[in-house]
């Protein structure tokens, strides 16, 4: 026992019990998952081609594979509390090589989706929620940006919300509908007080 | 106006219906203009419903369709079994027969297809002719499809009991035709397939004729090294059988030739066969045109002088031939052959070739007919184009190479003498990965959806090859599944890995080339530990996909064979008649129907063998007798149904002065194009007539009441 001393969490964790549990599925999670994503992950044949065209694999531990694979089986619980869900850039390249045709990235955007509705999601990604509210940018301009445009012989401003701002209330009205400004504004509030 | 239409419609309907049905009932009870005497008079049906142990009787109530098929008109005898297809069932047939005085039988039971044969050979044997059975399908089309709707079941039942009825009371006796079947054999496609059938069928004593699009026989197996899980060498088995086709008296071999028009029937197909220019005279050709000791020897001297260089595809491209070629040493026939798209025509080789003057220049397509009772397809396959997958760089990066290459590569006999080399540079590698399901499993729309059943085992033997012949070289095999099924094959498997082989379980996402060492680096997921790789290798070897090779769709098309969803041949059944076509007297061998390998392929071209020359042996066949006939009395002769008809089976002759249509009953196959068309009604389609139709509609429409 000595040389497990001062690592009892870690212990813990080791000697977790980790099998697989069938009350842990929820079928009607894979149905949803399909219904919001319109692909078919119950299709999956685990090849992995998804997590090694994955810009992110490499780089966290991030696996496209094991989501699909806990769409599959209808893990509700472990995909969505699971932190790595938000680490996809969403650039489709797992969705362009799937030998299956599944769109692995458009699984991740639905489990996203259903992840939120239990308020489970990260902060940054509720400050860009707030960013598009007031901007109608997830990275509005800045200075430095205005500088280098300028260098280019642009508009210091982009002919976007930026360069024609009263088109932000557009952006607002839909933010508004959906309930995401009021939903994000409430989770950073319970979170940061 | 349109409203007013629409309103009406319900009422025409059924005036229309009510005069189909008296239109039709005088058709039925006064056939006379037909060409067979009254049908249906005095009609006495025998109904037998069959349980199928549960297969129907769990969810159709046989009583309660018993108790409504007694009510049913022509009814003379009901009666039901828990298997009608055992001998106590068609015992029940036999006896009633007599007994009932029965004319007409029906059995509800499975689909036709299953024991059709069965029950009209019981309806035989009670003394009725077999035709005048009729079969109504209330398992795969009634108790399995509904099988939770008992309800439903029950009532559909009953309603393809009626119509069946409804058939029955109106069947001919029909006698089936015999044709006399021709004593000889095609075989098209000489690989290994098509050599094993063509020698059963010789060897059995059947002169056959077997027809190769390429100057040599062989096929793809003659350019594999070694073949798996033996580890013999492909050419050492296989050239003793192209000698011996070459050598067999009964087999006549007709290389560089094509199937150009295919005619007539299981028993008489008349076969046309383009023999291509070859430029180069045999032997025995030498000698019919009067030039003693000539024609080719395969000497070479031609070889040497031609100034035309071209790839060689034997060689996949690796290795140059001239415009004046063999493909390899041991080609069968030895027979030089002209590539009249590259040659100059210099006339270099003419004069190489000297006093054997087997070199004609001025050489044309030529059109060869012959007769053959069955006809064996051994159309092979070829390569995916892999290329169509880009991410994995084949044609894009010099070091990737698909696994036919790789194979000549790797054969003693090859462009490199056997010493495997990358193609950039020509060193050897010590690090290959080869990359499974290349294009197979893929269901993209790029790729094949089916796997392509040896790439698993080939990988395996390629990784053992280079194990041996490179010492220190790794090979990594990335795979999703190792499917080896076959006897020794799970061995095989063990034994390669124990050699050293690694197996990282991860599809290849993507191949990338480094510009400047031009190796090659491979981003895959090790599936089992979870982890992403980034793997620098010397070579990769794509273990594409195969597919029907070229020519198979032109070819199938002339003997009438379909192709299923994947694009393979289609078998008659893919259990129990894998080998048969939809064509009678037409088989398949070898990979043209999917994906084989060696032993499969053999064993299916022994197969094909077998059957077709069963109908040889027997010097006849029976043809089913849905032929169609002429009502000569009501032919006007305008011929229309002639040019319409799919097997040529009709044509106009003169009858008493005056021109009527005439059907040679052997080539119809009772389509009905040209019955439904007859604008005078004179075609009487046999056991499909017009009254027999029109009594089943009714009977669905009408509900029984007739």
């Amino acid at each position: 026992m000595a040389r497990t001393k001062g690592y009892p969490e870690a212990l813990e964790k080791k000697l977790a019990d980790t099998r697989l549990y069938e009350d842990e599925r929820h079928p009607e999670f894979t149905k949803t998952v399909e219904k919001i994503s319109m692909t078919i992950p119950h299709m999956c044949y685990q090849c992995g081609t998804c997590t090694a065209s994955c810009p992110s694999a490499p780089r966290s531990s991030y696996r496209i594979r094991k989501f699909v694979r806990r769409g599959l089986l209808g893990l509700e619980d472990e995909a969505l509390t699971d932190p790595d869900l938000w680490l996809c850039t969403t650039c489709y390249s797992c969705t362009d090589r799937c030998p299956r045709d599944i769109a692995p990235t458009d699984v991740i955007m639905a489990m996203r989706n259903l992840a939120f509705k239990r308020d489970i999601i990260p902060v940054n990604f509720l400050k860009t929620v707030q960013a598009i509210y007031t901007t109608g940018h997830g990275v509005p301009n800045n200075d430095v940006n205005r500088a280098a445009r300028k260098k280019l012989g642009l508009p210091a401003d982009p002919p976007t919300t930026h360069g024609f701002p009263k088109y932000v209330k557009g952006i607002q009205y839909i933010l508004d509908y959906f309930e995401l400004k009021k939903n994000a504004d409430r989770i950073v509030k319970e979170r940061e007080g | 106006m349109a409203e007013k239409k629409t309103k009406k419609e319900p009422a025409a309907k059924k005036e229309t219906k009510k005069a189909a049905a008296k239109a039709a009932a005088p058709a039925t009870a006064a056939p006379a203009a037909s060409p067979e005497k009254a049908l249906g008079k005095d009609a006495r049906v025998g109904v037998y419903i069959c349980h199928c142990g549960t297969n129907i009787a769990g969810s159709v109530d046989i009583p309660a369709v018993q108790e409504y098929v007694k009510t049913l008109p022509n009814v003379a005898h009901v009666d039901n079994y828990q298997y009608m297809c055992s001998t106590p069932g068609q015992k029940k047939i036999e006896d009633d027969i007599k007994e009932h005085k029965l004319t007409g039988i029906v059995v509800a039971a499975c689909s036709p297809r299953l024991h059709e044969p069965t029950f009209r050979t019981a309806t035989k044997t009670g003394g009725l002719n077999p035709f005048r059975f009729e079969m109504a399908n209330i398992r795969e089309q009634g108790s399995w499809v509904h099988m939770h709707d008992r309800e439903g079941a029950t009532s559909k039942a009953k309603d393809a009991i009626r119509i069946a009825v409804a058939k029955a009371s109106l069947l001919q006796d029909l006698v089936p035709k015999s044709v006399p079947v021709e004593k000889a054999a095609m075989v098209v496609g000489a690989g290994v397939a098509g050599m094993q059938a063509a020698l059963d069928l010789a060897n059995a004593g059947i002169k056959t004729y077997l027809i190769e699009k390429n100057p040599t026989i062989g096929g793809r197996m003659s350019q594999l090294d070694k073949t798996f899980p033996t580890l013999d060498c492909s050419q050492c088995i296989l050239t003793p059988k192209m000698v011996d086709v070459g050598r067999n008296p009964n087999i006549e071999l007709m290389t560089y030739a094509e199937v150009a028009e295919v005619e007539g029937y299981i028993g008489n197909f008349d076969v046309t066969i383009r023999r291509k220019a070859r430029g180069v005279l045999t032997p025995a050709e030498a000698e019919a045109k009067g030039i003693v000791g000539g024609g080719c020897n395969g000497c070479g001297d031609c070889d040497a002088v031609c100034p035309v260089i071209k790839p060689n595809p034997f060689e996949m491209g690796m290795k140059p031939r001239k415009a004046i070629y063999i493909y390899h040493p041991q080609v069968v026939p030895l027979i030089y052959t002209v590539d009249f798209d590259s040659c100059v025509k210099c006339g270099l080789c003419v004069e190489a070739c000297g006093d054997k003057k087997a070199i004609d220049l001025e050489m044309k397509d030529e059109l060869v007919k012959v007769k053959v009772g069955t006809a064996v397809l051994a159309l092979g396959y070829e390569m995916f184009p892999i290329e169509k997958k880009e991410e994995w760089g084949y044609k894009k990066y010099e070091n990737v190479v698909n696994s036919l290459e790789f194979e000549r590569l790797i054969c003693a006999s090859g462009p490199t003498g056997g010493h495997l080399v990358r193609p950039s540079d020509g060193k050897t590698p010590m690090k290959v990965a080869f990359l499974l399901c290349a294009g197979s499993r893929d269901n993209t729309g790029v790729g094949k959806p089916y796997c392509s059943r040896f790439c698993c085992m080939y990988s395996l033997k390629h990784a053992h090859q280079i194990i041996e012949k490179i010492p220190g070289c790794q090979p990594y095999l990335f795979y999703m599944d190792i499917r080896s099924f076959g006897k020794m094959y799970e061995e095989f498997y063990y034994r390669i890995q124990d050699e050293g082989a690694k197996f990282m379980r991860g599809r290849v996402a993507n191949v990338l080339e480094d510009p400047v060492t031009k190796n090659l680096i491979i981003n895959a997921e090790d599936t089992l530990l979870n982890r992403p790789i980034n793997l620098e290798v010397d070579m990769v070897v794509l273990a594409a996909a195969v597919q029907p090779s070229e020519d198979t769709d032109r070819t199938r098309k002339l003997f009438g064979v379909s192709k299923s969803m994947d694009g393979w041949l289609l078998e008659a059944h893919p259990k129990l008649n894998p080998c048969g076509t939809t064509t009678a007297g037409v088989f398949l061998a070898g990979v043209c129907q999917g994906p084989k390998d060696i032993p499969d392929t053999v064993a299916s071209a022994e197969g094909a063998a077998s059957a077709a020359s069963i109908p040889i042996h027997m010097g006849e066949v029976e043809l089913e007798p849905y032929f169609a006939q002429c009502i000569e009395e009501k032919c006007a002769g305008c011929g229309m149904c002639v040019n319409l008809c799919p097997y040529q089976a009709l044509s106009l002759v003169e009858k008493d002065g005056r021109k009527v249509m005439q059907v040679t009953e052997a080539k119809c196959k009772g389509c009905g194009t040209c019955g439904g068309f007859c604008p005078g009604g004179a075609i009487w389609m046999q056991h499909f007539a017009t009254p027999q139709i029109v009594a089943q509609i009714d009977a669905f429409l009408l509900g029984g009441e007739q």
